[in-house]
């Protein structure tokens, strides 16, 4: 009866995976910094300016900005990266690897390497913000404007109290692996899967959020629990004053967001940085610390808005 | 059947040290799933093979039907996680699209066939009964399993069903036009063979953006259109033109063997199939219908929280009256 069939072979896209992106990225590549960690990007899209897309912490890695990338690169140029210690990128397990400054050589590593001269940063909290707001500070040239998720500026507040009292004992052997017992050296050895459920669902308290949960969960088992145990170890060489220092050098436009849930990040950090920078400050009722994934429509329009008012010629009639 | 390695494991990568020869972990694919399958496998039939994925364990089975090849089995994206939770879940691709064979005859692409493979899947996963879950065209291939097999169909949902039944929605009555060379391609002309030999995706784009008529449906417009172009123009005209299940009457008498709890959900401004076929169905077979105020073809997608809360209801229903 059948004449014919071609297999689902002769129809697979080269560099297409299985379906699962809304958006294939136009480039890829691998970029080396100074100290020779290779970091993989992902470009999508034309159009001024470039939106760079930086990563959190190693416990996820790009998919973490798969709701913005096919809406932004349908007017821009978007670029995105793991950062190194999880996704495509290296992933060295030494501490020295996640110092402050490699963090933030990673982000112009990328810009260079994909001949991108300025940028547009967009982060979400320590990793995505306060390394944007280090770019900015020591290198403005190279920064337009800084779209900041979930403020993870360090000493600006003090830490949130779990992570307060979690972190006396993260070496120690505990009685129990109940709650944010769980954010400990042998738990995550034991177990580091069952730690990133439990992280995922305290950071995404809103309801209806199995998907975000089960999205960023996987993600951090695609990393490593050596490379998070040496992320953990890489200490922050700036005090209060240094670090109050570096955001009110920050000249660029910037836009600062923030949930009254955050569970990983203090709102006080985001209201003190605003009163630092003078930048506008938009607090989200109800919104934990994973705005972008659990609110993509919000976080999308906030960065169009942004970045179209960077440059009024920027508009484009029936861009939803 | 055939066993497939996982797609994380093909896209397993291996590196020793970084370039700088600090020791590292490896990476062992890019994720991209919230949840992968625990099983995938193959069935054949006359050649043709069916690619399918198992989630999770606990009973009822639920299959998800392939819709219309226009797509492939990562339509159900939102709902696969979720529903696995606590249940087995079972998804396949259609034959024409994703991982599964694309046949080059209209025959091969008849209704009767869409629901033979959901029966092969269902012997090959060793599924005794399953609840169906179907969207639009998957409604057809589930009403000849729910009326012809209905030992094996524990309950049945119908998310904005394709069935011929009454009323029309206006600019969208059947035309026979499809193989013509039509003078225009405006709007819904471009439902036409020849438009889409000659752009495909503009095809895709003007039917996806139909289907999603809701605001902010940028990322499910984009995620369709993708798989839309994992098949191609030729396919995609050999499935319009493939055998259906019959008229109105036809149907009618088929909904009327359906003895298994049925549930319909349509949203009210679905712009693909008249709310209206919805309400034809659910009182023409006692089911429940639940709209979707606003909602249009695909709420599984765009309003997928209540989509998956009113099947997770529907399945323990079905636990609780049995």
């Amino acid at each position: 009866m059948v004449t014919a069939s071609r297999t689902s072979a002769d129809h697979a896209l080269a560099g297409a995976s299985d379906g699962t992106r809304a958006r294939q990225p136009t480039r890829t590549g691998l970029a080396a910094g100074p100290d020779g960690v290779r970091i993989a990007w992902e470009e999508f899209g034309t159009g001024s300016p470039t939106i760079l897309l930086l990563p959190s912490t190693p416990i996820v890695h790009s998919r973490q900005w798969k709701a913005q990338i096919h809406f932004l690169s349908r007017r821009w140029r978007v670029i995105a990266f793991d950062g190194r210690g999880n996704g495509r990128s290296d992933r060295p397990t030494d501490p020295t690897a996640y110092h402050d400054d490699r963090i933030v050589e990673d982000i112009a590593t990328v810009m260079d390497a994909t001949g991108t001269e300025r940028a547009v940063l967009v982060g979400l909290c320590v990793d995505g913000v306060w390394r944007a707001i280090r770019l900015a500070a020591e290198d403005p040239g190279r920064v337009l404007g800084i779209v900041a998720f979930s403020i993870g500026v360090p000493r600006l507040a003090p830490p949130m109290p779990h992570y307060a009292t979690a972190g006396k004992t993260f070496e120690d052997e505990l009685p129990t692996s109940d709650g944010w017992a769980k954010y400990n050296r042998h738990h995550w050895l034991r177990d580091y899967a069952d730690f990133a459920r439990f992280f995922f669902s305290e950071m995404t308290t809103e309801p209806h959020s199995t998907k975000a949960i089960d999205d960023a969960a996987a993600w951090a088992v695609d990393g490593s629990v050596d490379v998070m145990l040496a992320e953990h170890e890489a200490e922050l060489p700036f005090d209060l004053e240094a670090v109050e220092a570096r955001c009110r050098a920050v000249t660029c436009p910037m836009l600062l967001v923030h949930g009254t849930e955050d569970r990983c990040q203090s709102i006080s950090r985001a209201h003190r940085l605003a009163e630092i920078t003078g930048a506008p400050l938009v607090v989200v009722e109800g919104a934990n610390h994973m705005i972008p994934g659990r609110h993509p429509v919000l976080a999308n329009l906030l960065i169009r808005d942004f970045v179209r008012g960077l440059d009024p010629a920027s508009r484009v009639e029936g861009f939803r | 059947m055939v066993r497939v390695r996982a797609p994380e494991e093909a896209a397993t990568e291996r590196r020793p040290a970084t370039a700088a020869g600090l020791p590292q972990t490896t990476a062992r694919r890019e994720q991209a799933r919230a949840r992968y399958p625990d099983s995938t496998g193959f069935v054949e039939r006359d050649g043709v093979r069916v690619f399918y994925e198992v989630y999770g364990t606990g009973e009822p089975t639920v299959l998800m039907l392939p819709t219309w090849s226009i797509v492939h089995g990562r339509i159900w994206k939102m709902q696969i996680a979720d529903l696995a939770r606590r249940n087995r879940v079972v998804t396949f691709d259609p034959r024409g699209n994703g991982r599964s064979d694309r046949p080059s005859t209209a025959d091969a692409y008849a209704e009767s066939e869409f629901a033979a493979d959901a029966l092969a899947v269902m012997d090959a996963t060793a599924t005794r009964r399953a609840v169906l879950v179907t969207l639009s065209m998957g409604a057809q291939r589930g009403l000849l399993l729910a009326s012809d097999h209905s030992e094996r169909v524990a309950g049945a949902v119908f998310i904005g069903p394709a069935l011929a039944l009454q009323a029309v929605i206006p600019g969208r009555e059947p035309v026979d036009t499809f193989m013509d060379h039509l003078d225009t391609d405006e709007g819904w002309a471009k439902y036409n063979a020849q438009f889409w030999r000659r752009d495909y995706r503009a095809f895709l784009e003007f039917f996806f953006s139909q289907c999603f008529n809701e605001a902010h449906s940028t990322k499910p417009t984009d995620d369709a259109v993708g798989w839309g172009l994992e098949t191609d123009a030729e396919t995609l005209i050999v499935t319009d033109i493939a055998p259906g299940i019959g008229d109105r009457d036809a149907i009618l008498a088929r909904i009327a063997r359906v003895h298994c709890p049925v549930l319909v959900i349509h949203g009210r401004d679905d712009a693909i199939r008249p709310h209206a076929h919805g309400e034809e169905l659910a009182s023409a077979s006692g089911g429940r219908l639940i709209t979707i105020e606003g909602g249009g073809h695909i709420p599984n997608s765009r309003d997928p929280v209540k989509v998956n809360l009113a099947i997770r209801e529907f399945i323990r229903g079905l636990a609780g009256g049995s």
